[in-house]
C-alpha cells in the first residue's frame, strides 16, 4: 500500500473534521438566542459576569469569521471549551468516557461481524433451506426491533428471571479496588447485555447480507475451479468463497459504524453505560452545548478514523486495489 | 481393450422451473491413455455437463445422475463418496475451463493456487510445493515465473490466466485432463499457443485429454477422435480423419461446413439453420428434425440410435435408410 | 428503446402492472400491508371507539392490564390509561416517520440526481458534501438540531431528514450514473429536451423502482429515529407517543413490564410491515433475484 495514499486518506479526514468543527461553530450561531446564552447553558441561569466571560473567550464581540478563527484555534489546541453544568472542561469530560464507548461498539461490530457472517455462511449452503429463511426473517425483525426497547427486555429478562448478566453500568462498586484482572473480567460481565442488545440489529444485517455475498460468490466460476481442484467443502466455503464474500461486508461494515454509535448512544442510556453517548444525553437534557458540541466532534472524529481503517483493511482484502488510488 | 476413461448410457436431469428436464440422455464415451477425444456440439448440448459429472461437479440439487456409469481404470464413479471424489478430483482428473478470467479466485496469487492443488493430493511442504508451482509456470511457458507466481490473477493476460489454469490442472500428473472449451475466451494466435502446450503437456505427461469445444478447427488440430453431441445425445463417433472428411448425420456434416478457411474468424454454427431446441421442449422424434432437410415423419416420431449404418457410428435414420 | 420516449405512458405503465402483479402474490408483503393498515387504522380511529386522555393520572399506578376493563392495557407508573396512549401514540411516530421519509427523499434524489447528472465539478461537490454528512453520527446530530432548534414535530421531522438523506442521495446518483447512458436518454437529448426535463421527466421515472424501495425502509428507519428521540425525551413534550412512554415509564422497569412493552411492540410491528413491504417491493421489481 503506498504511503502517499495513506497521507491523502488521513488529510481527508482531517479535512471532514474541520468541516466538522465550522458545522459546531454554525449551529451554535443559528440557535435562537444570544450565543453567550446558548454556551452557557439555558438550563444554567448564568450570571452577566459569566456571559461576559464567555464572549470575552469566543470573542463573541467580534466580526464573524473572527470568531471562527478563535472557535477553530480553540479546537485545534484541544480546547473544547467548558461546561457549565459539570464545571469540567470538555476534553477532560470526553477523555473520562471515551474508552467505555469504544468498547461497547468495537464489541459489538465484532459480534455483529462475527456472529451474522457465521449464521449468514450457514443461510448460503442451502439457499432454500431452513436457517436462510431463518436468516431473513431474523433480518427483518432485527431491523425492526427499536434498540434501546430491546436493551429495556433484556434488563427485564436478566434482571429478574436469570440475574447471571449485570444489567447497570460499567463496574461493580465493591470490585473497584479488586486487582487488575478481577476487574478486568467485572467489565466484560458488565459489556456482555449492552454489547449483545446493539450487536443484535446488525448481527441480523450482516447474516442477510453475507448470505447474499457468499450466494454470489458460490456461483462463480474460482469455487468451480477450487472444486476442481478436489478442496473440501470447508475450504471451499471458508477459504476460497468467504475472502471474496467479505469484501461487501467490509464496505457495509464500515459504513454502518456512524449507525453503531447512534446505537450506542441508545444503549449506553439505558445500560447506564459511562460513555460519550451517556454523556450526550445528559448534556442534552442540560442544554450544555459546548460538551454536546464535543461529543458531536469525537464521534464524528471516530467515524472518519473507523473508515480509513476500512478503506485501508478494503485494499489489504482485495489485491485489485492495491497500487490503485 | 479396457478404456482409461468410460461413460456408459449416463443419464442427467435437472429440476428446473420448467420441470424435469433430461440434460444427458444415455451419453456413452471413451477415452484411452495417451488419446485425444475431442467432444464437439453447440453450446447447451450437453458437452460441459459430460465433463461436471466426470468431476463429480453436478450441483446437486437441483441435477441428479439418473442413470449410467463413468468408470476410471475400471473403478466407478457414480455414486462414489464425495470423500473419494475429492480425492481424485485434480489428482487423477483434472479440468481447465473456458473463462480463465473469472476461473481463478482473485484474492489468492496464482503460485499459491497452484501450490493449493499440489498439497491437496501430495505430502509436501509449503514452501516446497510453492517450489513446484514456479517450475509448473515455467514448463507453461509463462516468463519470470519466479515474480509471475507472486502475481494476482488481475495482474495476468487472460493467455497467461489459461496457462496458470492448465500449470494448476497438471500439478498432480492427472491421467485424464478435461479441457473445457480452452480457448474460447482468448485471441486467435493465443488460441495456438494454448494448444500447442496442451499437446506437448500431453507428450510429456501422458494424459488423457478430453477437449470441448464447438469449433472445428480445433478439433482438426488436436482430437485423435471426435464425438458430435447434440441435445444430451452422442450422434456420432469415429476417428476424427473420418469424421471431418466424411460426416455422417446432417449435424456433423453441417458443423464441418463450416470450418472457417485459412483460420478467419469461426462464424461456425451459425449456418445451420436454427437453434438447439430448449430441453424442456425435446419430443419423441429425433431432437435434430426441425432443423435438418432430410426429415421424415419417422425422424418426428422414433429417436435415431448410434449405430454404423454408413462409413462410421451415427445416429440418424436418413444415414440408416440410405437417403443420404 | 427510442420508442420509451414516444410511448412512454404505455412503456411506464407495463412494468409497474407486472411488479404489481408479483406483490399481490407476496405474501409477506400482503401481511406487512395488512399489518400497517391495522396499526394506521387504529391510530386514525381509534380513539372513536375508545376514548380517553393519555395523559390524565385516572387510576391506581402501575395496574396490570387485563384486570380493570376500562383499561385492558393497564396504567404506567402515574396511574396513566396505556390504552388511550397506544393509540393516540402512533399519531406522532407514523406522521413524523412518513414527514421525515418524505424529507429525506427529496433533499436525497435532488443532490443525488443533479450529481448524478451534470457529474463534474458538481457531482465532486455534492459527493463532498453527502460523505461530510455521512460522517456525523445520524441520531446525535438529530439530537443536537432538535435541541437547537427546540422538539416540535416539524423540527423532528426535519432533522431526520436532514441526517438521513446521504443513502438517497447515493442511490439515486448510481441510479442516474447508469440510467443516463441509455438510448432513451440520448434519444431525448437528440429532439432538443433540456436538462431539466430530461432529469426530472425523462431519467427520475425509470430510477424510481429502487427509489421506491429506499423510501419504504426510510420510513422505517424514521420511526425508529422519532421513537429514539422521543425515548430521550427530546420529543415535542406535548404530544403522546410510543417512544415517549418507553422513555417515561423506563425508571420502573422493574416494577412493571407492561408500559414499556406494549409500546416497544407498537413501534416494532409497525417497523415490520413496512420492512415486509419494502421487501415485497423490492421482489417486484427485481423479480430475478427471486429465483436464487
Amino acid at each position: 500500500m503506498s504511503s502517499s495514499y495513506l497521507l491523502r486518506r488521513t488529510g481527508y479526514g482531517l479535512l471532514l473534521m474541520l468541516g466538522v468543527v465550522v458545522l459546531n461553530f454554525l449551529l451554535i450561531r443559528l440557535a435562537p438566542g444570544d450565543p453567550a446564552v446558548v454556551i452557557a447553558g439555558e438550563m444554567g441561569g448564568a450570571t452577566e459576569e459569566m456571559l461576559e466571560s464567555i464572549r470575552e473567550e469566543y470573542g463573541l464581540n467580534k466580526p464573524v469569521l473572527t470568531q471562527l478563527a478563535i472557535y477553530v484555534g480553540n479546537v485545534l489546541q484541544g480546547n473544547l471549551g467548558e461546561s457549565f453544568f459539570f464545571n469540567q472542561p470538555v476534553s477532560k469530560l470526553i477523555a473520562d468516557r471515551i474508552g467505555p464507548t469504544i468498547l461497547l461498539v468495537i464489541t459489538a461490530q465484532l459480534m455483529s461481524i462475527a456472529l451474522g457472517v457465521f449464521l449468514g455462511v450457514i443461510a448460503a449452503r442451502k439457499p432454500n433451506g431452513a436457517m436462510s429463511a431463518f436468516v431473513s426473517v431474523f433480518a427483518t425483525i432485527g431491523y425492526a426491533v427499536p434498540v434501546f426497547w430491546t436493551g429495556i427486555m433484556l434488563i427485564i429478562l436478566f434482571a429478574s428471571s436469570f440475574p447471571i448478566f449485570p444489567v447497570e453500568g460499567m463496574q461493580s462498586v465493591k470490585l473497584r479496588d479488586a486487582a487488575w484482572y478481577v476487574q478486568t473480567i467485572d467489565i466484560l460481565h458488565h459489556l456482555v447485555l449492552p454489547a449483545f442488545t446493539l450487536a443484535i440489529i446488525y448481527l441480523a444485517q450482516y447474516a442477510r447480507l453475507s448470505r447474499a455475498s457468499m450466494l454470489e460468490v458460490l456461483g462463480s466460476d474460482y469455487i468451480r475451479t477450487a472444486r476442481a481442484k478436489g478442496a473440501s467443502e470447508k475450504s471451499v466455503l471458508f477459504k476460497h468463497a468467504l475472502r471474496n464474500a467479505a469484501l461487501p461486508i467490509l464496505t457495509v461494515a464500515g459504513l454502518q459504524f456512524g449507525n453503531l454509535i447512534s446505537g450506542a448512544l441508545l444503549v449506553e442510556t439505558v445500560f447506564n453505560w459511562p460513555g460519550m453517548g451517556r454523556l450526550a444525553f445528559d448534556s442534552i437534557l442540560r442544554r450544555d452545548y459546548p460538551t454536546i458540541m464535543g461529543v458531536l466532534f469525537f464521534a464524528s472524529a471516530m467515524v472518519v478514523i473507523a473508515n480509513i481503517l476500512t478503506d485501508i483493511s478494503y485494499r489489504w482484502a482485495d489485491p485489485r486495489l492495491r497500487g490503485r488510488s | 481393450m479396457s478404456a482409461l476413461l468410460a461413460i456408459e448410457d449416463l443419464r442427467v436431469t435437472f429440476n428446473t422451473r420448467y420441470g424435469q428436464v433430461t440434460a444427458l440422455d444415455g451419453v456413452s464415451l471413451h477415452v484411452n491413455a495417451g488419446e485425444t477425444l475431442g467432444v464437439v456440439g453447440e453450446s447447451g448440448c450437453g458437452k460441459s455437463i459430460t465433463a461436471l459429472a466426470t468431476m463429480g461437479l453436478i450441483p446437486m440439487p437441483p441435477g441428479r445422475i439418473a442413470g449410467g456409469s463413468i468408470r476410471l481404470e475400471g473403478e466407478e464413479l457414480v455414486g462414489a463418496a464425495p470423500a473419494r471424489m475429492r480425492g481424485l478430483r485434480g489428482a487423477d482428473i483434472a479440468m481447465i475451463f473456458q473463462e480463465p478470467m473469472t476461473s481463478l479466485n482473485p484474492v489468492f496469487t496464482v503460485g499459491a493456487q497452484i501450490a493449493e492443488a499440489i498439497m491437496l493430493h501430495q505430502k509436501v511442504s509449503p514452501d516446497q510445493a510453492f517450489k513446484d508451482a514456479i517450475a509448473l509456470l515455467d514448463r507453461v511457458g509463462i516468463p519470470s515465473p519466479d515474480a509471475r507466481a507472486r502475481d494476482y490473477p488481475h495482474q495476468l493476460s487472460g493467455g497467461m490466466r489459461q496457462r496458470v489454469m492448465i500449470a494448476m490442472a497438471v500439478s498432480c500428473r492427472p491421467k485424464v485432463l478435461i479441457a473445457d472449451e480452452p480457448t474460447t475466451a482468448l485471441d486467435v494466435t493465443v488460441q495456438a499457443q494454448i494448444f500447442d502446450l496442451l499437446n506437448e503437456i500431453q507428450r510429456d505427461f501422458g494424459a488423457a485429454i478430453i477437449l470441448i469445444t464447438h469449433d472445428m478447427g480445433a478439433i482438426s488440430e488436436m482430437a485423435d477422435r471426435v464425438a458430435v453431441m447434440y441435445a444430451g445425445r452422442v450422434i456420432e463417433e469415429a476417428q476424427a480423419d473420418d469424421v471431418l472428411d466424411f460426416p455422417q448425420h446432417p449435424y456433423a456434416r453441417g458443423l464441418i461446413d463450416c470450418i472457417p478457411a485459412l483460420g478467419r474468424e469461426d462464424h461456425a454454427l451459425r449456418e445451420i439453420p436454427g437453434v438447439v431446441p430448449p430441453l424442456h421442449l425435446l419430443g419423441a422424434g429425433c431432437a435434430f428434425a426441425d432443423r435438418c432437410e432430410h426429415t421424415n415423419a419417422r425422424c418426428k416420431t422414433e429417436k435415431p440410435l448410434l449405430a454404423a449404418h454408413g462409413h462410421h457410428p451415427a445416429a440418424c435414420h436418413a444415414v440408416e435408410e440410405g437417403r443420404i | 428503446m427510442t420508442d420509451q420516449t414516444t410511448q412512454s405512458s404505455y412503456k411506464a405503465e407495463s412494468p409497474a402492472l407486472e411488479a404489481w402483479r408479483m406483490f399481490r402474490r407476496n405474501i409477506p408483503a400482503l401481511v406487512g400491508v395488512a399489518l400497517l393498515a391495522v396499526i394506521v387504522g387504529a391510530t386514525l380511529y381509534g380513539t372513536f371507539f375508545y376514548a380517553g386522555d393519555p395523559f390524565e393520572v385516572v387510576w391506581a399506578p402501575h395496574e396490570p392490564p387485563g384486570v380493570t376493563p376500562d383499561f385492558p392495557l393497564g396504567t404506567d407508573y402515574l396511574g396513566r390509561n396505556l390504552m388511550a396512549g397506544m393509540l393516540t401514540g402512533g399519531g406522532p411516530t407514523l406522521t413524523v416517520g412518513a414527514a421525515a421519509a418524505a424529507i429525506t427523499m427529496v433533499i436525497g434524489i435532488t443532490l443525488g440526481a443533479l450529481a448524478g447528472y451534470y457529474g463534474g465539478w458538481v457531482d465532486n461537490l455534492l459527493m463532498r458534501i453527502t460523505e461530510f454528512f455521512q460522517v456525523l453520527p445520524a441520531l446525535l446530530f438529530a439530537m443536537v438540531l432538535v435541541t437547537l432548534f427546540s422538539p416540535s414535530l416539524w423540527t423532528i421531522a426535519i432533522a431526520i431528514g436532514v441526517v438521513s438523506w446521504p443513502q438517497t442521495a447515493r442511490l439515486t446518483r448510481a441510479e442516474f450514473l447508469k440510467i443516463k447512458e441509455l438510448e432513451y436518454v440520448t434519444a431525448a437529448r437528440a429532439i432538443g429536451a433540456r436538462n431539466k426535463r430530461i432529469i426530472w421527466r425523462v431519467i427520475l421515472p425509470n430510477a424510481m423502482p429502487p427509489l421506491i424501495v429506499s423510501a419504504t425502509l426510510t420510513i422505517g428507519v424514521a420511526i425508529l429515529f422519532e421513537a429514539g428521540l422521543s425515548f430521550l425525551g427530546l420529543g415535542d413534550p406535548n404530544v403522546m407517543s410510543w417512544g415517549l412512554m418507553i422513555g417515561a415509564n423506563r425508571e420502573y422497569i422493574l416494577d412493571a413490564w407492561w408500559p414499556v412493552t406494549f409500546p416497544g411492540l407498537a413501534i416494532f410491528f409497525t417497523v415490520f410491515a413496512v420492512s415486509l413491504i419494502g421487501d415485497g417491493l423490492n421482489d417486484a421489481f427485481n423479480p430475478k433475484l427471486r429465483e436464487r
